[in-house]
């Protein structure tokens, strides 16, 4: 509880909005009441700091109206799970932005992020509330591709009052208790109702909007770029035993001279050999597979593989011919229409010298082999959440086979 | 120029190399001439506090951030020799033993022969083996290192119960030649991430390098936090049979973390030095997400906050002297368990305790916490039930109820007309 001049705050009245809050958003409950309010006459309106404190002005209370309040009460508690403040401090440090101005587009861009899937369903946005639309942005975006899209002027002038306290920008402000002050929660604290909100989101998703639930998702595992993902699948795969780097005592280690009597086994390094098989049917797209393909490429040579040792293969319901990787500046991919990446499986396992890794790149659309392939298999999978979940228009109960316990699944895209 | 003329005049170089060298030393000296300062570091408290439970500790940290300086000063603040080896360059043979060839090799067998740094470790009987750059080490060498961080065997050799290990490793980001470490790797280490924190960096180059408190296990508490500590894992791996054993199945999670039984009987060692030692809830988080995952971590974390709390049971025996937290959300959670424990055994004395508790709730606390178990306690109630007087004291409740109420009334009616 606050302490301070009694009778000035409407305690009452914020708590009941409070109730309402929890009532129609029963998962963010655990949150909204790990939050502490404190009176501040400094804060505009509401505001939080990344200790989960929440700065009330008592004015703001006393003129909105009970619905409203609830709506900024879960917009606040928004912020501090979304991390906006230490999302905040990563932008800017990755892009060099300094200074208030950034600061407050930071905000900005964390409000559109929240705002445009919040209110509703029992919560009225409160008055003034920035959506992306009031810049003419498209709505469900992150605050990071957000900050990108708009530059303060004359269209932001009206939000420039806009001030959700540090929990929101990471910037300090003059009213934060900062760390020291009391009733703040640690980090441990704050990531342990982080995990509870998201425990909840996770064991009832039925009545959870999409951007919560995928929130709860990712709130402790942050999805990694394809890339790093890619090129940890590749490189292992490349290299482990039977193919690549290994030691042997097949041959004399060269250290051996200095020290009779001991056997030393030596390093033999034989480059991979790997083959692409790229799924070339109409529902991949050219701008997808040109980089995903440019990737596996500089995976392998970053292994030691030759660029005469990857060749590359394009196949939609018939595979077509292999082509060394060398010779093929730009590669031509043929295909269209539906895809079996089975006879891409066969075509590349019939070449001979046999490849030591197959890296599949396609939309997983297709049927998989029944047996293991005699070799290491990566499977580069391109993401088809946008598009219509089946693909097969006259049977729109199909859901294709996914991907085959034995391979390596990286989602691309 | 006094000391140019003293080359060119001197009867030999030497002496005035030596001078040169000297001065180079002066200014050397000067700038290892650097003081500590004490500042509380998460990081290095729990890197001590694992490295005190005899638990193989893996960093993972950008290079170049201080991962061996840390190790330094884990060493001295130990009293611990440290050796250091560097995982990559080295071949399998040198941690599973060399084989040499005697004699008779059908009568004696073939020794596998341990090197150097393992017989000099094994000879002192303690110090402390820092495996370094273990990610870029070849897929064979780390297969090799399996045996040396869980049997503490290097080939023939036994490394002595006083020998602790550390490894560091370069996340596969930066690593770009670097394999991943292999599952059962993996689950044989603390993984820790070290990250630089850019205050230490700055005051430490200006001269004052941060000066941690290490913990002190605290002799008279051992047995009590052996009990909390199997208290706490047990309880929840009761409730939760599929923490447990979960292999990582995400490609993002591969190479960290994740719950076995081995890792899980770390995490209740680590629980128990923790408790003795009486370091923050923040070392431990550290400790125990990188020992079984973020996921089983939190959820053990959580369960030992639930420890925590106040019994039902003793608040209803004795709700006068009832010590409800301050937190909002633990509070909820307190009366929203005392409620739950009426209704397992519902008796006409428990519901008034209940109702008393509500009310003192009430007065040292927001009372939106009370209307949902206030409204759950009264539909608990039997026939015969007469409704305790302290009942009206909840009446700012009611009314707070009221008007959110009200609130869900009037959203339903913009939503009606907006349609």
């Amino acid at each position: 509880m606050t302490p301070g001049v009694a009778g000035t705050l409407d305690l009452e009245k914020l708590f009941a909005a409070r109730l309402h809050a929890a009532r129609v958003r029963p998962y963010l409950a655990t949150a909204l009441f790990a939050l502490h309010t404190v009176e501040s006459r400094l804060v505009p309106t509401m505001a939080v700091d990344r200790h989960w404190r929440c700065y009330v002005s008592p004015a703001f209370v006393a003129r909105t109206p009970v619905e409203e309040l609830a709506g900024v009460w879960v917009h606040e508690v928004s912020h501090l799970l979304r991390d906006h403040h230490g999302r905040s401090d990563r932008v800017a440090s990755e892009r060099g932005l300094t200074g208030p101005g950034d600061r407050l587009r930071m905000n900005i861009a964390a409000d559109f992020e929240i705002n445009d899937d919040v209110f509703g369903d029992g919560l009225t946005p409160p008055e003034g509330a920035a959506e992306p639309g009031m810049l003419g942005l498209p709505e469900g975006e992150l605050m990071e591709d957000y900050l990108r899209q708009f530059r303060l002027g004359p269209y932001t002038q009206g939000l420039a009052w806009l001030d959700c306290g540090s929990g929101a920008d990471g910037l300090e402000r003059e009213w934060d208790l900062g760390p020291e002050g009391a009733n703040g929660l640690t980090a441990q604290e704050r990531d342990a109702v982080r995990f509870r909100v998201a425990q909840g989101i996770t064991a009832r998703p039925g009545d959870v909007p999409q951007g919560w639930r995928r929130w709860a998702e990712e709130a402790f595992h942050p999805p990694q770029p394809w890339r790093e993902l890619l090129g940890a699948a590749v490189r292992p795969a490349a290299s482990g035993p039977g193919a690549g780097e290994d030691y042997t005592y097949g041959r004399p280690s060269r250290r051996s001279a200095g020290l009779p009597g001991v056997i030393l086994p030596s390093l033999r390094r034989r480059p991979p050999r790997v083959s692409v098989v790229i799924d070339t049917s109409g529902s991949v797209g050219d701008a997808e597979l040109g980089s995903a393909l440019l990737e596996v490429a500089a995976i392998v040579r970053a292994v030691g593989g030759r660029r005469d040792l990857v060749s590359v293969l394009s196949c939609d319901a018939a595979a077509q011919a292999v082509q060394p990787l060398c010779r093929a500046e730009g590669i031509t991919l043929v295909g269209g229409g539906g895809t079996d990446l089975r006879t891409g499986f066969a075509t590349a396992l019939r070449a001979s010298p046999r490849p030591d890794v197959i890296v599949i790149l396609t939309d997983g659309q297709t049927p998989w082999p029944e047996a293991r392939p005699p070799c290491r298999t990566v499977v580069g999978l391109f993401s088809r959440r946008r598009a219509a979940r089946s693909w097969d228009e006259d049977d729109p109960e199909y859901v294709p086979d996914v991907p085959p316990e034995w391979a390596r699944v990286v989602d691309i895209g | 120029m006094p000391t140019s003329s003293s080359v060119t005049t001197g009867a030999s170089s030497g002496p005035a190399h030596a001078s040169r060298l000297d001065v180079a030393a002066d200014l050397l000296a000067l700038l290892h001439d650097t003081a500590t300062e004490p500042r509380i570091d998460t990081q290095l408290e729990a890197l001590t506090l694992a490295v005190a439970a005899d638990l193989p500790v893996l960093l993972w940290g950008e290079p170049g951030i201080g991962k061996t300086a840390a190790l330094q000063q884990l060493a001295a603040a130990l009293d611990l020799p440290l050796t250091t080896v560097i995982a990559s360059v080295h071949e399998p043979s040198d941690f599973s033993g060399l084989p040499v060839v005697g004699d008779d090799p059908a009568v004696q067998g073939v020794p596998m022969a341990p090197p150097d740094w393992a017989v000099r470790l094994a000879q002192s009987g303690r110090g402390l083996l820092f495996l370094d750059e273990l990610s870029t080490a070849p897929p064979a060498v780390q297969a090799a290192l399996l045996r040396l961080v869980l049997e503490r065997r290097v080939g023939a050799l036994r490394l002595p119960a006083g020998v602790r290990i550390v490894a560091a490793a370069n996340p596969r980001s930066s690593a770009a030649d670097g394999w991943e470490l292999s599952a059962p790797l993996a689950n044989r280490f603390v993984h820790l991430q070290w990250v630089h924190d850019h205050e230490v960096v700055v005051r430490g180059l200006g001269g004052t390098w941060p000066r941690a408190s290490l913990p002190r296990l605290d002799p008279e508490r051992l047995s009590e936090a052996v009990t909390f500590a199997r208290r706490a894992v047990c309880g929840l791996l009761a409730a939760r049979p599929a923490l447990v054993h979960r292999l990582p199945s995400n490609e993002a999670r591969r190479g960290g973390p994740w719950p076995s039984p081995r890792s899980w009987e770390m995490a209740l060692r680590l629980v128990a030095f923790a408790t003795a030692a009486n370091t923050s809830r923040d070392v431990l988080s550290l400790l125990v997400r990188g020992t079984v995952g973020d996921g089983p971590g939190l959820e053990l974390l959580a369960a030992m906050d639930r420890m925590d709390l106040p019994d039902p049971e003793a608040l209803l025996a004795d709700p006068a002297a009832a010590d409800l937290p301050e937190r909002g959300d633990l509070r909820q959670a307190v009366l929203d368990g005392v409620v739950e424990a009426v209704r397992r055994r519902p008796e006409k004395s428990r519901w008034d305790a209940a109702w008393a508790l509500l009310v003192r709730a009430l007065e040292t606390g927001a009372p939106d916490l009370v209307v949902v178990p206030a409204s759950t306690l009264a539909a608990l109630r039997r026939a015969d039930w007469d409704v305790p007087a302290s009942i009206e004291q909840l009446a700012g409740a009611v009314s707070l109820s009221r008007r959110a109420d009200e609130a869900a009334v009037r959203v339903a009616a913009v939503a009606g007309t907006g349609r």
